[in-house]
């Protein structure tokens, strides 16, 4: 059963409040979720490989700039002077 | 003035028996009397009259005109159409605006269709019934206490509803072929890689696809030769084979192999639905098809393994909601960087916020080696066994949803419950495979949807046989 602690901390990663009376109903949920996910450990899949699919450099189209046709930073709406604002790092 | 699809409307305003304006007008009327019950669309395209009427000086000119002609076809709302609001159904991307179209869009553009609105789906396409949008949900066109399905129930509902002839969605784990199934129309998940996802917001990458959503299994294979091929902005595309999926679409099934997936028609199926894909085994085996029961073992685990995969690369997806280049605005000054994005994701619905949580919990150190990768292995067997199939089989067949559609509000509550509404379609997504969703039959007023399943790049024979299956039914028009 994984704890309230442990979706607290994961949530506190993932830069998501569950605060307020939405808490409770997130908490029962996502146990649940997790919970039903426990059917993979009778999928006898100890042995099994896991799938990778390469392509190579080769079949990459080419690294280049493309200049985007339009005004991009229209779009923004937190921007000063060709720079798109951010909050403090630090 | 109903078209029946896509192939009639284009030959009734190529001979003249309506033109694209006529048509555009009473398709707009369907949507004023009709979408404040149905609630398909998130936004209008107000110039859809006007296009009409340009089309229509075209063909009077003799001047060339698209494949197309003016057919009115809706976009699902997490699909970029340049200069209009694109939502994904979520308050967090409320005045966010396209700045360029996405490949399917531009292609159908190419071929002179008009984009009647924008449709409403389950915020970021996270859900089964629309009811997870930011902005309520879709009815069914059937019923209008019941869901449409989702999460391209608003494509669904127009199709359904006729406030267009045609839709194109997005389906990771069943979200084309569930809605269309509940809506009584044709849904159809092309094999991955055959549709550009460009200009697609991305929910999950590996497994998600772009697909139409029509009345008639003719009408997806006339969309498919648009919107098919290699996009040089989306690498996992590959050519389209050079074919033309509509040419031999009335081939027959004489003498093809039918598996019928014995997992997808266990315990957890309503006996009508199960009755329902008895009786379409039946009628393909009266065209000559050749049907036998077959086991995937792994589809059990198919859709722990789906959620697993799928809220892994949607927490990564949504990292890029931010405020800062997507989201909901508010100036930074005065925030730490983390209290701002924080305050920001607020505006992420409450399923999303779950999907996100357990997208970040399933990968993470210590817990990776039991969900994410035993996800990731189950993937790779159940892709084995399907392959293996395939060599003695040439379809799968099965129900599209194990249930009926049922009642707004009566499952929202109960997350298993509506995970396991995905049990029979997230097989084609995890492996990749080309499936369709064929209306079949009506039960206590609710329409049941029959899924076939190809062959990778199997999409011309898939159609085929859905073509076939289809060709046995008639169902009657939706009352709306």
């Amino acid at each position: 059963m994984v704890t309230e602690a442990e979706i607290e901390r994961v949530a506190k990663l993932m830069k998501i409040e569950i605060a307020g009376d939405e808490y409770a109903d997130h908490i029962d949920r996502v146990q649940k979720m997790i919970e039903y996910f426990d059917v993979l450990d009778r999928a006898g899949t100890t042995d099994a490989e896991l799938s990778v699919y390469e392509m190579p450099v080769t079949e990459l189209r080419e690294d280049e700039h493309v200049t985007f046709a339009g005004d991009i930073q229209k779009h923004l709406k937190n921007r000063k002077n060709g720079y798109v604002r951010a909050p403090k790092m630090v | 003035m109903a078209a029946k699809g896509i192939l009639q409307y284009v030959n009734d305003v190529k001979s003249g028996d309506t033109t694209c304006e006529a048509y555009m007008a009473w398709t707009l009327d369907r949507i004023k009397k009709y979408d404040g019950i149905l609630h398909a669309y998130l936004s209008l395209n107000d110039s859809a009259l006007d296009q009409a009427k340009e089309i229509d000086k075209k063909i009077k000119a003799g001047k060339k005109v698209g494949k197309c002609f003016g057919l009115p076809i809706s976009i699902k709302d997490n699909i970029c159409v340049k200069d209009t609001k694109t939502t994904c159904g979520s308050k967090i991307l409320e005045d966010f605006v396209a700045p360029y179209d996405a490949t399917v869009v531009a292609r159908l553009y190419a071929e002179d269709a008009i984009i009647t609105g924008k449709t409403n789906l389950d915020e970021f396409a996270m859900g089964l019934t629309t009811e997870f949008s930011a902005y309520g949900a879709s009815r069914n066109p059937w019923n209008t206490d019941y869901v449409p399905g989702g999460s391209s129930g608003g494509s669904a509902a127009a199709v359904g509803g006729m406030e267009c002839i045609a839709s194109i969605g997005s389906d990771t784990g069943g979200s084309v072929r569930n809605p269309a199934s509940f809506c009584g129309i044709v849904g159809y998940k092309p094999t991955y890689g055959l549709v550009s996802r460009y200009g697609l917001v991305s929910y999950a990458n590996s497994i998600e696809q772009i697909g139409p959503l029509t009345r008639t299994v003719e009408d997806a294979a006339f969309l498919l030769n648009i919107i098919a091929g290699r996009d040089e902005n989306d690498d996992t595309t590959v050519n389209s084979p050079g074919v033309d999926y509509l040419e031999n679409i009335d081939a027959g099934i004489e003498g093809k192999r039918i598996g019928i997936i014995k997992q997808m028609m266990s315990k957890g199926t309503a006996p009508k639905v199960a009755g329902a894909t008895r009786r379409a085994v039946s009628k393909l085996e009266d065209l000559g098809a050749k049907c036998e029961e077959i086991t995937l073992d792994m589809v059990e685990y198919s859709v722990a393994s789906y959620y697993t995969i799928t809220s892994t690369e949607a927490s990564s997806n949504l990292a890029r909601y931010d405020n800062i280049r997507y989201g909901y605005d508010f100036p930074p000054d005065g925030y730490e960087f983390n209290s701002y994005i924080a305050k920001a994701r607020r505006m992420f619905g409450p399923e999303v916020k779950r999907r996100m949580i357990l997208g970040g919990f399933v990968p993470s150190a210590g817990h990776a080696g039991r969900y994410y990768l035993k996800a990731l292995k189950v993937k790779n067997r159940l892709s084995e066994e399907v392959e293996a199939a395939f060599k003695d089989i040439d379809i799968m067949i099965a129900p599209t949803v194990p249930i009926l559609p049922f009642k707004i509000g009566e499952k929202i509550d109960d997350p298993i419950a509506l995970f396991l509404i995905d049990f029979n379609t997230v097989t084609a997504n995890l492996t990749g495979k080309p499936a369709i969703s064929v209306p079949f039959e009506i039960s206590d007023g609710l329409p049941i949807g029959i899924q076939l399943m190809g062959r990778s790049m199997g999409d011309a024979e898939l159609l085929q046989a859905a073509y076939a299956l289809q060709s046995t039914v008639q169902l009657p028009e939706v009352t709306l």
